[in-house]
């Protein structure tokens, strides 16, 4: 099963770039991670906790119209590289339907070779954010 | 009553005094090391505890040869005052602090408060690297009197003599095998090495500005867990990094004379066969 053909593009710039490209770019992913739009604001209980990061990470799938998620982080400024991590699995997967963010291999990102750039505990981190971005997926599918 | 080695100590008004001062490298140590590519203080290098502190295949520090590669393009000399401030109340500035010292910088402190102090007083925060003539640095052979090995632990534990378990509540008594909202990172049991005593790196630090807290707070609060400056203390962690703040706490601010952390620490010692736990 191919990946979400954005998510794709993402895996592919990656894997051909050169260590400290990898880091100027993952800064810019931190950095473009839109804010929590105001009706989220204050809502954490409504949100989706990803333990597994070494930040506090909260997460909420909105459903578009189309069927299509928007996945809104909440993530402090303080933690850019768990930030750009949660980035590129909002831009890669935005608009995605459920069933699709469903068939994402939890190991999509090997050809990255993210472990050039941040150690390996931020990739358990990143695994869980798309474990439970999953999670919100199948929530979403009977709601 | 005051910190034993003041001098081991400086705020953000002396840091701001001192980014173009030639004697004075500032250096930025992060659990996020992107946090410096956003921003850091004028004139500070990075170092990493991954990535430039820690061996690239064993699980070690670097050599003393590639210590002397690190601190030369740093363009630290061995007279150079190095200044450690980072994220997460210092923790990883303190790691830094400590391998120096393992490698025998003699000048080296701790920027009170770290970053978040820096940024909460609205101070400036730049993205240019900056690059420093490169140095001929000569470290000495690794100080072994502040760095316990896992057989070190183990004559500790026999001779019954002090332990500092600084990790979470939850992590002494075994409920947790790691921090609360962190990361499993591989320790098969859960637990406390046999006479450690609990008292979490957290309870050194006021929480509101990451500062230390005074040498009567902290002489209390050590002393009050049997904690002594007679003892020779061994202190631990999960991986070294804030058992190193509250060793930089036991040596600079309370002067105790003979502190070892141990960096093996509990995802060491919570994986080692036959070693002995307490829960």
């Amino acid at each position: 099963m191919p990946l979400p053909s954005k998510l794709q593009e993402i895996v592919d710039d990656f894997a051909g770039m050169a260590r400290e490209e990898k880091v100027e770019t993952l800064i810019a992913y931190s950095e473009s991670l839109p804010p929590l739009p105001e009706w989220l604001k204050g809502e954490r209980e409504k949100m989706e906790p990803v333990p597994e990061c070494m930040t506090p990470v909260f997460l909420f799938a909105e459903k578009n119209p189309d069927g299509g998620l928007t996945f809104h982080f909440d993530i402090p400024p303080q933690s850019p590289t768990v930030r750009g991590l949660a980035a590129i699995l909002a831009s890669g997967l935005d608009g995605c339907k459920p069933e699709e963010i469903l068939t994402v291999p939890p190991d999509f990102f090997t050809p990255m070779k993210l472990e050039e750039a941040i150690t390996h505990q931020r990739i358990n981190g990143f695994m869980g954010v798309l474990a439970h971005m999953k999670h919100a997926a199948t929530q979403s599918i009977g709601s | 009553m005051k910190y034993a080695h003041p001098e081991s100590l400086v705020d953000t008004d002396w840091v701001s005094a001192h980014t173009n001062d030639p004697k004075v490298r500032i250096v930025e140590s992060d659990e996020d090391p992107l946090l410096y590519r956003i921003g850091h203080i004028p004139g500070a290098a990075q170092v990493d505890w991954f990535s430039t502190l820690q061996h690239p295949l064993r699980r070690d520090f670097v050599t003393k040869e590639q210590f002397e590669q690190l601190c030369s393009q740093l363009g630290i000399a061995n007279d150079t005052t190095v200044v450690f401030y980072g994220d997460k109340s210092n923790w990883f500035a303190c790691y830094a602090l400590w391998l120096f010292e393992y490698y025998g910088h003699k000048n080296v402190k701790i920027m009170n408060g770290g970053r978040a102090k820096w940024e909460a007083e609205g101070r400036p925060l730049v993205k240019d690297v900056p690059a420093y003539p490169v140095t001929q640095y000569r470290a000495q052979a690794a100080d072994k009197s502040i760095r316990a090995f896992r057989t070190d632990v183990f004559t500790q534990v026999e001779a019954k003599k002090p332990l500092v378990d600084v990790r979470s509540p939850k992590e002494y008594t075994g409920e947790l095998l790691h921090m609360p909202n962190y990361p499993q990172e591989g320790a098969t049991r859960g637990g406390h090495i046999p006479g450690a005593v609990s008292i979490p790196w957290s309870q050194a630090v006021n929480e509101a500005d990451s500062t230390f807290k005074s040498a009567e707070e902290l002489s209390a609060l050590y002393q009050g867990k049997g904690i002594t400056p007679e003892g020779e203390i061994i202190a631990y962690c999960r991986i070294g990094e804030r058992s190193s703040l509250t060793w930089f706490v036991l040596k600079y601010l309370l002067g105790y004379p003979t502190v070892k952390n141990y960096d093996g620490s509990w995802t060491e010692w919570g994986n080692l066969v036959d070693a002995p736990i307490e829960k």
